[in-house]
């Protein structure tokens, strides 16, 4: 088991090197957004000027009136104009045609796929930012990736450490704070997997205990939309302007499997990432904390090119990818738009590996060993 | 009328090889465990899909199809919360060694499908010979319509083959990793071509889409069939040697697994044609399933968890949905298996969320507690939906009174012990014993007492563990 842990295959002179490194941007932080279910990227970041993307989605396509234009190829889908605002400020770059080789059409394995950073013929049991704590988080606590959810993702899990999952802090500070549950998590046991679990406990009690006293204090005096993922982000500004060291955060944002009358539902989920994303990030600068942030939001595919017959689109591969923050590299659209001539079974085909974006960030911005934690190795990309 | 906790042996054999004792089958000797698994009782939840597909297509132009397309979702989500339902009762009804293997094999062979007769028909083929022959049991699951359908071989043509079939069933189901080459995975997709089913739950071959001409598959060439890619497959020890790696870990130990012991049994596995009962017979009677460091220290898989409260309590939910939650809560959903690699095990279950959530739980289930816990939606548009965003009682009755009449000894010690001794497959502190005794003893009401010490030892640590 020891064998496998990421920190054995680093090099101790490397390992120095990236301790005194995090040192230096140890306040560095990573927010991945989840849009669960598969994203339109086609109606989200649209081709205006391709005649064939008019043609495949006789009923479901935006014209360009009706979008935010961006450039002389692509625009935002209208629900996305406080997004927009954040682009045209230069806070945002957009990935396009992101994806894997061989791409899965099913959402959990895709999902899995996306989460644990695999192959998409390989099975891994720990997630990426997961393998994140186990090669770079010896001894600091569950707490260093926190998902605001009531419970934990596969990307936050990883063989030795694994993030909590909290939707809200005070919720989880008093569930531990019972006198059952201190009484227990007291003990001790000589058979290491009852240990495990005391000591589990034990760490549990006291990393809810540290967030919720750092984080009762802290309250946003920015007026959230009245959404449940606002919600989750007003959370983790909180808990970021707290103070808290936590590296990475996670929440997630549900509905985008649009096989049906696609164009109300998508519309209504972009304006609720869009509304909830501009907020947070007004909130993180207010508070002088948006220099230190990266936010990636993805979506586990994109949807088929040419609309299905009842106003909706099916499961697709390659997608766009945003980032947001204000120290980036290439802000704008990162590279140029999908091919729609060039279609594998009536879908994109991926041109930038997803684990590529995952290992820029994890060596750009996280400043660790990407390699050891992706399993291959990726040259970075001018994000971050 | 005061029950007997049986010896420590028989309770360590019917906690891993069943889903326990209970209160039902304390008296149960531990060669019975066979006899009570030779009964096969079919899950009958839901029936034949009596629309026909192709009927639906012939209306494509039909203004009514679009109404029945829906209400063909619903009644298929409605089934498989029923099916979901129907099969954790029955392991709470027959907590037998072939209910305990179906569930093994159905995380052996993980699959998901959308249609609740397929998933009925393939958990009855894992049922019928689960303790039967591993030989008999992959033929047929290969050919079942849902795993058929859910490794896309419906899509394996003659002309355009699919893989997915072929790579699975040799690296998740027979093989494992590194046994095949890639080369291996190409030529098993062309002998699996044409092998598809109907949408009565039939498998059919397809002669039209099936590849005819000669394949190179592991040293060997011929015009192989499916047929024959499996028996090569069998023919082969690893096979043997796989499977009983997967059974020692699921049943002595996921920590420390000796490979040349497993070699070992794996080698009589294959002699004995792949007979399951025989393996799971030289497991159980081995000096490795008793050894004290394996006994005590499995985390209980979800499932066992949920089924093991309803036995040791002999409980009854008020909402039987709650179960569906539960699962889902829990992070195990049966037919609904994160991935065709089946789910995790051991210490995998437990982070700092999971693991406050199933101490919570005795005190959810017995004793009134409410949560407000919203399980995460997995975003697919066909799944089994999303509860209504409430509190949610997860209410269960339990006789509290007749269990007191069951457990109370003369003194609250010996019965405190007494209570221990049948929940917890190891003692817990000293520590938290005393806590307990202290919790329950503050009530002079017998039921009382025995709710407060089962809720306590119910939510210990040792309680994860069988």
């Amino acid at each position: 088991m020891l064998a496998t842990s990421g920190t054995l295959l680093v090099p101790q002179f490397l390992k120095a090197f990236e301790q005194q490194n995090r040192q230096n941007d140890s306040d560095r932080i990573l927010i991945v957004l989840q849009l669960s279910g598969g994203n339109d990227g086609l109606n989200t970041i649209v081709p205006y000027r391709n005649d064939l993307y008019y043609k495949l989605r006789p009923s479901l396509s935006l014209s360009k009136e009706k979008i935010l234009t961006a450039s002389d190829e692509l625009g935002f889908n209208p629900a996305l104009g406080k997004f927009k605002e954040l682009y045209d400020q230069g806070f945002v770059t957009v990935i396009n045609n992101v994806g894997y080789p061989n791409p899965d059409r099913s959402h959990f394995r895709s999902m899995d796929i996306w989460q644990t950073g695999s192959q998409s013929n390989e099975y891994l049991s720990t997630g990426w930012i997961g393998r994140y704590l186990d090669s770079n988080c010896e001894g600091c606590g569950s707490h260093t990736a926190v998902e605001i959810d009531d419970s934990l993702s596969l990307a936050l899990r990883g063989e030795r450490v694994k993030g909590m999952a909290i939707k809200d802090p005070a919720k989880l500070y008093h569930a531990t704070q019972s006198s059952f549950y201190k009484t227990v998590s007291e003990n001790h046991s000589d058979e290491p997997t009852i240990e495990y679990l005391y000591k589990t406990m034990a760490e549990t009690a006291s990393n809810a205990q540290y967030i919720y006293d750092k984080s009762k204090v802290v309250k946003s005096t920015l007026e959230y939309p009245n959404t449940d993922f606002a919600k989750r982000l007003k959370t983790i500004a909180e808990l970021i302007q707290s103070g808290i060291k936590t590296k990475v955060y996670y929440a997630s944002l549900s509905g985008f499997d649009t096989h049906v009358r696609q164009a109300g539902q998508q519309e209504r989920l972009l304006t609720t990432y869009s509304e909830a994303i501009s907020t947070f990030v007004k909130d993180l600068k207010a508070t002088g904390n948006f220099d230190r942030s990266l936010i990636m939001t993805f979506s586990e595919f994109g949807r088929r090119v040419e609309e299905n017959a009842s106003g909706g689109t099916d499961h697709g591969t390659a997608n766009n990818l945003f980032l947001v923050g204000g120290k980036l590299k290439k802000p704008g659209f990162y590279n140029q738009t999908p091919d729609l001539k060039k279609l594998d079974q009536g879908d994109l085909i991926y041109e930038i590996d997803f684990r590529q974006v995952y290992s820029t960030v994890l060596k750009n911005w996280l400043n660790t060993n990407d390699a050891s934690i992706i399993n291959q190795s990726f040259p970075p990309l001018a994000l971050v | 009328m005061n029950i007997t906790i049986p010896q420590p042996e028989v309770k360590h054999l019917m906690s891993r090889a069943t889903f326990g004792s209970g209160i039902k089958r304390l008296s149960l000797e531990a060669k019975q465990i066979y006899k009570e698994a030779e009964k096969i009782n079919p899950l009958l939840s839901v029936t034949k899909p009596d629309v026909d597909q192709s009927d639906l297509r012939a209306m494509k132009s039909d203004p009514s199809r679009k109404q029945m397309v829906k209400e063909l979702l619903n009644k298929s989500k409605q089934d498989l919360m029923k099916l979901n339902v129907d099969w954790v009762e029955k392991m709470i009804s027959e907590p037998t060694l072939r209910e305990k293997m179906t569930f093994f094999w159905h995380g052996h062979f993980a699959c998901r499908t959308l249609i609740p007769y397929f998933a009925q028909q393939q958990n009855n083929i894992l049922r019928e010979s689960a303790l039967g022959s591993f030989r008999d049991m992959l033929m047929a699951i290969s050919k079942n319509p849902a795993m058929l359908q859910f490794l896309n071989n419906q899509q394996n043509r003659k002309d355009h083959p699919n893989e997915n079939f072929a790579r699975e069933v040799m690296e998740l189901f027979t093989l494992g990793r590194g046994n095949y080459s890639e080369q291996d995975v190409k030529e098993a997709a062309r002998a699996f071509t044409g092998w598809g089913f109907n949408v009565q739950g039939e498998y059919q071959f397809r002669q039209r889409q099936h590849d005819f001409s000669s394949k190179s598959f592991r040293g060997d060439s011929g015009s192989f069939t499916g047929e024959e890619i499996l028996e090569n497959i069998l023919d082969d020890k690893k096979t043997a040697r796989f499977i009983t790696g997967k059974l020692f870990r699921y049943f002595v130990s996921d920590q420390t697994v000796p490979s040349a012991l497993v070699e070992e049994w794996g080698d009589q596995f294959y002699a004995s044609g792949y007979d399951i009962k025989k393996l799971l017979q030289v497991i159980f009677e081995s000096k490795e399933f008793s050894l004290p460091a394996n006994v005590g220290n499995r985390i209980k898989s979800p499932i066992d968890l949920l089924v093991g409260l309803m036995l040791h309590t002999n409980g009854k939910f008020e909402n039987p949905q709650s179960i569906v939650f539960l699962e889902r809560a829990l992070g195990q959903i049966v037919f609904y298996p994160p991935n065709v690699s089946g789910w995790t095990s051991g210490r995998g279950w437990i982070d700092s969320t999971s693991l406050t959530f199933r101490v919570a739980l005795p005190m959810l289930l017995f004793g009134g507690a409410e949560t407000d816990f919203e399980a995460s939606d997995d975003g697919d548009a066909n799944g089994l939906g999303k509860e209504p965003k409430q509190k949610r009682k997860l209410h269960c009755n339990v006789d509290w009174a007749s269990l007191a009449g069951q457990f109370t000894k003369t003194s609250s010690d010996e019965t405190i012990a007494n209570i221990e001794s049948f929940l917890l497959a190891r003692p817990t502190t000293l520590a938290n014993r005393k806590y307990i005794t202290r919790m329950a003893g503050a009530t002079s009401d017998g039921a009382e007492f025995i709710k407060k010490a089962f809720i306590g030892f119910m939510s210990v640590p040792e309680y994860q563990l069988c």
